[in-house]
């Protein structure tokens, strides 16, 4: 599609540029880069001199933008690059941002908005207030239609293996919303009680809060939220079983991979059917993992998730051909058996009896086996979580000893911190740098090792150090029970020949849909990945759910993207963006560790009610939305799109007016006005939203206490005609602008006084020298003199010291209770990074420079591109309308002379 | 009852209204009005939304009329109209009712007061949109032709601009050459540019286009017709007419400065000048500047001279160009005598936005600035040696008395109306309180007059600089072309209509008419009054007039009037 005119700004002089064009007949595109048309001059209260409603002025104007059939208003939307061609034209880049709501559908009726659970400070209110991250702009914005801000994935989310939502549900709980928190973690896994208590969170170790005072617990967060929905739900409750699609799904092993697989087929409206080895489900969860992490109870809990949409489990069943379950009707199988054997250490005497390996160990603990250890020295080989399970299960059967033997150092050893912490707390002791080289037993029972010491040599294959033995270091101790934990492998012969198998044994798939070498088999987990963490195992069934629904509705699964995330957001970015974050301290662990520890209760205390809003609290949101879905379940005409992405596209026009505005001083520069640090001093801009219309509070009052002003100051030329800030410009507006409050606040409030600190009144358009002097006649003060400083007093109220010129310019103190910068205007820069090819030239105060101002106003270094409004210097919004005109006519007459030329 | 549907929508306009009438008492006290299928409150009735919202009860409750209580039909009249041609209602069967103006904002004292208020005037809307039936516009074919009024710097780069976009231009100028006041001036601000060279520059375009026809020595002495078809007679060397047919006129007729009375700060003795005069001087001098054969070394500018006057006086409006220009001719003045000095009287330096610059720079160059109060202007005498003598009051120096003995006083005088009452009462454009032509509102129409298709821009709409001006004439052009382009304009429907029937011919009607828009016609074999439906305003001047009562007024019929009154009285309860 070509325009003949592309407008780039939608405030009053872009539009006003666009609907004139449009009128005369140019087909224009008006590229906005916020969700509404209307720029700044839609945010003021009223507008000097005539004290028109500012909305008045604009609305008409917005909705004529929106609506005129000439020119198409692409909101949300950034021109990337403009380059002009040789037949005189330009080649537009346009890229229309994600607004994750489809216009089409949203009828702006904000229940987004009042669902969601992350608020950032409200720029359309200059800060004063917050706004949601699903929002529509203003009351009057055109088009009227929500916006879910996203900056990025949150790290949390992001770095989650199985795409839980973290950020989320931490957000959820944050609110409070805590059955909603559980609902969201349904998205992704039934296991919210296991991951809540046996996830080793990747997400806690992204978190930004860890790079100030810890990261939020999000693991013990998510166990809170499924700690509360099963107090209160014995049963899950589903408000509609899904329709039945006919199909039927085998999955084999009932591990964290097979079961969460096995919930997401069942919720697409597959019957499903587990088959599990064991006597029991759950796999490792149940056979692996000690119950003082894990209670037992809670994976029954989690498992009750699938059984409520009907997914049968039958246990004790040994799946040797998978194959074969088609001939049972089932018209796929999803293969999730883990990886259910200890790797032997090839040492002798490893088959005496007292030498047994960790998960056999652990699997009869779990299954109910406490034999007890009392009195035994027990050692266990390995430096992974196993071995830390191993040895703390060993500590609760009443060992005598318990002592860990790793053959590299503390710093090599793969298990987590937390975990070795915990035993040595629990009084297992480490022997590093060491391994054994020899079971010694009599009459075929364990009754000693032989070790010798270690140590590191060249880094191996996979970069870590390889432990070399030293020799003639042996050292023989006795021991009666050695376990043995280094490492798992899968248990995949009987598959041998009948799927491919890597060397390792794990089966071999295609990495992105986990099927088979045979079509309607698919595996996942750790029999796919090896040895690895429960949330990576979710990951992988969550996948293989998705990919088995694809096959069995006979849709392809080539080239289809499953659980796509934005990129992560900068961690560096997300802290600049705090206006300055409030240190908030993590809440302790306080797990009760003690020596010989001797019964397997969970160790791990729960989050209370409190601690658990209060470290919800701390999350910096990251992503800004949080992906919380609370607007995706509200809204009635689901319009919410989570998987909108951007889209560019490239268009010719015929020539160009910039109308991109202008930036207001960023007053914290004037150090000494104390902007962001006294909360009663504001800027201009902000007593415009106090007085609006659509004002956030219901009367102007001041922002540090809410009291109602009575002595209002205003300093004019606030980062203007001031050399200390490189801006020796005067902004031509804020004369005018603090007039104009000046009645309106006298107005609002009539028994206020005002003052105006100045160094000329600058009132110098039609009819703005009769608005002053009405202002002076209505009894604001006007005092001729800069003001040097400002100091807080303790009840919130201003000291200002200024020079008092018209009463011999005596040093002067006055004291008031709200402080009103009179901010100016500055270039907005952006515009020149727009161009390529040809530079579009600034002034030497960077504003567009105008080439030819004494005969052709806007017209710019570049031929053919125009420039209107506030882009070329302060303007006032009559003068901004004007040159808007100006710009116009001279587009026009460039496009009527390129036509001819071609 | 009535067989209409009638939507009513009531605005909350922020708090604009809804702070002091009460928005859903009114609702519930006019739903149950005649006619009333909808009633609905709104925060912002002309948001996108509520259009949005007005838009879908049309179509599905098949409304065929609409009320809307919010503001001044000036503001949002075209929005609910537009509104209505959407939804596929007729446009003349939705009445505005101004409960802004007309009741919260005149009454913010008594809330209680203004809601009543606006429940009557609803109800007398409702009452009149039960009585509309629909109208078309009346579509009037543009010329594609602009007259221009005025060859000075506002009204060449207007013609030309019109020109580029492949409009004809009939360009008149009173004087015996184009080019104004800038063709005058020497070096101007900010660019030092020459006035005259622009204007040749300009006028060499003029020259180029065969398009823009120019008269000198030549005025407008005759308009009728209306907008996109106007027909114009120019004077040419005060004898000859021409004719012309154009769809606009912009009005580009420039400034008179002001002349300070005799006396005014000593204007009138030797050595006291006008800042135009002054500038002449410095422009024309080679090196030193002289004056009456002496060398001038002291200068003294007082400013604000004719303006920023106190209210009761002519001259309330501040000038807007004459703080620049004086600081620009006092650097001009020191590019041919570095060593001048120069003393500014001033009461605020408005060298606002980008010239600012010029001030800072004067000041560096050692120009000198002293504050006085406006109520203790600077004395000027004459003193013994000849020299002038200005006193004054420095506030920026503790009020200290300061007695400057000047070769020069400079008097910084403004920019006043010309004296244009010809071509005010050819166009009959209205001027506003400053005396300069007055466009509609500054902000929504900024070059329009109330008069459709005459345009103004440059200095007779108000003070403005050289490159404000040509800004001005820039966006006049862009407003021509947007109607001129389209080759038509739809004129208001809401005119007078004779009843042929009863019309016995008196002329009484068009005796009445402003806009001499009354003829007579053949009917029926007898002679009855007929309206030229391009030219009438619809003011309905001439409907009480009418003795046989043979004359309405579309839209606002005696009917509907009356049904509006009627409606007025009922008690509120």
């Amino acid at each position: 599609m070509n325009y003949d005119i592309l407008v780039v700004g939608s405030g009053i002089g872009g539009m006003e540029s666009a609907l004139k064009l449009g009128d005369m007949g140019y087909k224009v595109l008006l590229v906005e880069k916020e969700p509404s048309v209307g720029g700044k001059m839609i945010l003021l209260s009223k507008v000097f001199p005539t004290l028109d409603c500012a909305s008045c002025i604009s609305t008409p104007k917005m909705a004529a933008a929106a609506h005129h059939p000439n020119v198409k208003a692409m909101v949300y939307s950034e021109v990337q690059q403009i380059q002009k061609q040789k037949n005189g034209k330009f080649k537009v880049k346009v890229r229309q941002k994600p607004t994750f709501v489809n216009p089409s559908l949203c009828t702006g009726c904000r229940q987004c908005e009042m669902s969601c659970n992350v608020a950032v400070p409200d720029e359309y209110n200059f800060d004063l207030v917050a706004r949601r991250a699903a929002f529509i702009a203003f009351p009057q914005a055109v088009p009227k239609k929500a916006v879910i801000e996203r900056q990025g994935s949150s790290p949390c989310s992001f770095t989650c293996p199985a795409g839980i939502k973290a950020h989320g549900y931490v957000a959820l709980v944050r609110s409070g919303k805590y059955k909603e928190a559980f609902d969201l973690i349904m998205e992704t896994t039934p296991l919210a009680g296991s991951l809540g208590r046996a996830c080793y969170a990747p997400c806690e170790g992204e978190c930004t809060r860890g790079g100030l005072e810890g990261p939020l617990p999000i693991r013990k967060l998510k166990r809170f939220v499924a700690d509360q929905y099963y107090q209160e739900h014995a049963e899950t409750e589903y408000k509609q079983l899904p329709a039945s699609t006919g199909k039927k799904v085998a999955v084999v092993g009932s591990g964290p991979a097979g079961l969460t697989a096995a919930f997401h087929l069942a919720q697409s409206g597959h019957q499903v059917k587990i088959f599990e080895a064991a006597p029991a489900p759950g796999g490792m969860l149940r056979l692996a993992i000690p119950a003082y992490r894990l209670p037992k109870e809670v994976v029954d809990r989690d498992i009750k998730n699938l059984t409520a949409l009907g997914v049968e489990i039958e246990t004790g069943v040994r799946v040797e051909n998978p194959a074969e379950l088609k001939e049972k009707g089932f018209d796929a199988v999803f293969i999730a058996t883990g990886t259910q054997s200890t790797r032997e250490m090839r040492v002798e005497g490893e088959n005496l009896d007292g030498v047994i390996m960790s998960l056999d160990f652990l699997r009869a603990v779990n299954l109910g086996d406490k034999t007890s250890l009392q009195g035994k020295t027990v050692m266990v080989v390995g430096g992974g979580n196993v071995a830390m399970d191993s040895a703390r299960v060993a500590v609760r059967l009443g060992a005598k000893k318990v002592f860990v033997q790793y053959r590299r150092s503390r710093a090599e050893m793969p298990a987590h911190r937390w975990e070795i912490e915990a035993a040595e707390k629990e009084g297992v002791e480490f022997q590093y740098l060491c391994a054994p080289q020899k079971f010694i037993g009599k009459k075929g029972k364990l009754t000693a090792v032989e070790s010798i010491k270690m140590e590191l040599g060249p880094p191996d294959a996979g970069g870590r150090r390889k432990p070399v033995p030293v020799a003639g270091s042996e050292q023989t101790v006795p021991v009666d029970l050695v376990i043995t934990a280094v490492g798992l492998s899968p248990q995949t012969e009987s598959l041998q020949g009948r799927l491919e198998l890597n060397k390792n044994g794990t089966i071999n798939v295609n990495p992105e849909t986990l099927q088979t070498s045979v079509p309607h088999l698919f595996a996942g987990g750790d029999v796919v990945t090896g040895p690895s963490m429960i949330v990576n195992a979710v990951a992988q069934g969550r996948r293989a759910a998705f990919f088995i629904d694809r096959y069995l509705k006979g849709e392809s699964l080539a080239g289809v993207a499953f659980d796509g995330r934005l990129p992560v957001v900068d961690k560096e970015q997300v802290l600049q963006r705090q206006q300055g974050y409030r240190t908030l301290a993590p809440v302790e662990n306080n797990e009760p560790l003690q020596r010989g520890v001797n019964d397997f209760s969970e160790v791990e205390p729960p989050l209370s009610e409190e601690e658990a809003r209060y470290s919800a609290g701390r999350c910096l949101d990251c992503g800004v939305c949080s992906e919380c879905h609370q607007c995706v379940s509200v809204c009635p005409a689901n319009a919410i799109d989570m998987e909108m992405r951007a889209v560019e596209e490239e268009v010719e026009v015929g020539s160009v007016i910039v109308s991109t505005g202008f930036r207001l001083f960023p007053a914290q520069l004037k150090t000494q006005y104390g902007y962001g640090q006294f909360k009663n001093v504001i800027t201009g801009m902000q007593m415009d939203r106090l007085l609006a219309p659509t004002r956030p509070y219901n009367t102007v009052l001041r922002p540090h206490d809410g009291k109602v002003p009575d002595s209002v100051a205003y300093i004019l030329c606030t980062g203007s005609r001031d050399q200390s800030v490189d801006n020796p410009l005067c902004s031509r507006v804020c004369c005018m602008y603090s007039v104009k409050q000046n009645q309106l606040i006298m107005g609002a409030l009539p028994l206020a006084d005002v003052t105006v600190y100045y160094i000329d009144v600058r009132a110098f358009g039609k009819g703005y020298e009769e608005f002053y002097q009405q202002a002076r006649a209505m009894g604001a003060n006007f005092v001729k003199g800069r003001v040097a400083g400002i100091e807080e007093k303790e009840d919130g109220n201003l000291i200002l010291t200024y020079e008092d010129i018209d009463n011999g310019g005596t040093v002067a103190r006055a004291e008031h209770d709200l402080v009103v910068l009179s901010v100016g205007l500055l270039p907005n820069t952006e515009v020149f990074n727009l161009f390529s090819g040809v530079e579009l030239a600034a002034d030497e105060y960077f504003y567009v420079k105008e080439v030819d101002e004494d005969i052709n106003p806007g017209k710019t270094s570049i031929d053919g591109v125009f420039v209107a409004g506030t882009a070329s210097g302060a303007k006032d919004i009559p003068d901004s309308i004007l040159h808007a005109g100006a710009a116009a006519a001279q587009a026009a007459a460039y496009v009527e002379r390129t036509r001819i030329g071609t | 009852m009535s067989n209409k549907k009638i939507g009513v929508y009531i605005c909350h306009c922020g708090g604009n209204i809804s702070d002091y009438v009460d928005v859903e008492k009114v609702r519930e006290a006019v739903a149950g009005e005649p006619g009333v299928e909808v009633a609905k409150t709104a925060m912002f009735t002309c948001s996108d939304a509520t259009q949005q919202e007005m838009l879908e009860d049309i179509r599905e409750k098949n409304l065929d009329g609409l009320v809307v209580a919010s503001c001044s039909p000036k503001l949002h009249l075209f929005t609910f109209r537009g509104v209505a041609k959407r939804a596929g209602l007729n446009p003349y069967q939705y009445t505005q009712v101004n409960v802004r103006e007309q009741c919260s904002w005149t009454h913010t004292d008594d809330p209680a007061g203004a809601t009543e208020k606006a429940i009557r005037l609803i109800r007398a809307g409702i009452a009149r949109t039960n009585l509309t039936e629909p109208l078309e516009p009346i579509v009037v074919n543009t010329v594609p032709a602009v007259l221009v009024v005025g060859a000075g710097i506002a009204g060449l780069r207007a013609a030309v601009g019109l020109a580029d976009l492949g409009l004809s231009v009939w360009l008149v100028e009173k004087a015996a050459s184009p080019g104004g006041w800038v063709a005058g001036f020497g070096k101007m601000y900010p660019y030092d540019r020459s006035g005259s060279d622009l204007i040749s520059q300009l006028t060499a375009e003029v020259k180029k286009r065969n398009n823009i026809t120019l008269f000198t020595n030549a005025e407008l002495v005759e308009k009728s017709g209306s907008i996109g078809d106007f027909n114009v007679v120019i004077r040419v060397n005060g004898g000859e007419e021409i004719k012309a047919n154009v769809g606009a006129v912009i009005v580009a007729a420039g400034f008179d400065a002001y002349q300070p009375g005799d006396g005014e700060y000593g204007y009138g003795t030797d050595g006291v000048l006008t800042l135009p005069e002054f500038k002449a001087l410095v422009d024309s001098s080679d090196g030193r500047l002289m004056y009456q054969g002496r060398e001038v070394k002291d200068v003294v500018y007082i400013y604000c001279v004719g303006s920023r006057q106190p209210e009761g006086e002519d001259r309330t409006y501040c000038s807007r160009y004459c703080c620049n220009a004086a600081v620009h001719a006092a650097l001009t003045a020191l590019e041919k005598d570095p060593g001048l000095h120069q003393f500014h009287l001033f009461r605020d330096i408005r060298t606002y936005g980008k010239f600012e610059l010029l001030y800072n720079q004067s000041r560096e160059m050692g120009v000198r600035y002293l504050k006085f109060d406006e109520n203790e202007p600077p004395v000027v005498e004459k003193d013994a040696a000849g020299k002038v003598k200005v006193t004054v009051k420095d506030l920026l120096t503790y009020s200290e008395e300061v007695e400057i003995r000047a070769d020069l006083v400079v008097l910084v005088t403004g920019m006043v109306p010309r004296e244009n009452s010809g071509l005010t009462d050819v166009l009959k454009l209205p001027v506003g309180r400053d005396g300069f032509f007055n466009e509609i509102h500054p902000k929504l129409r900024p070059v329009e007059t109330v008069v459709d298709g005459v345009f103004i821009c440059g200095t007779c709409q108000g003070p403005k600089n050289s490159a404000e001006s040509v800004a001005s004439a820039l966006a006049a052009v862009t407003q021509s072309a947007s109607i001129l382009k389209k080759g038509y304009v739809e004129l208001e429907p809401l005119i007078a209509a004779v009843n042929p029937e009863l019309c016995q011919w008196c002329g009484e009607c068009a005796q009445s008419c402003p806009y001499t828009a009354i003829g007579k016609e053949q009917y029926q074999g007898r002679e009855v009054a007929a309206v030229n439906r391009a030219v009438c305003k619809g003011c309905g001047g001439c409907a009480p007039v009418c003795p046989r009562n043979a004359i309405d007024l579309k839209g606002y019929t005696d009917a509907q009037v009356r049904s509006m009154i009627d409606a007025f009285l009922k008690e509120t309860g």
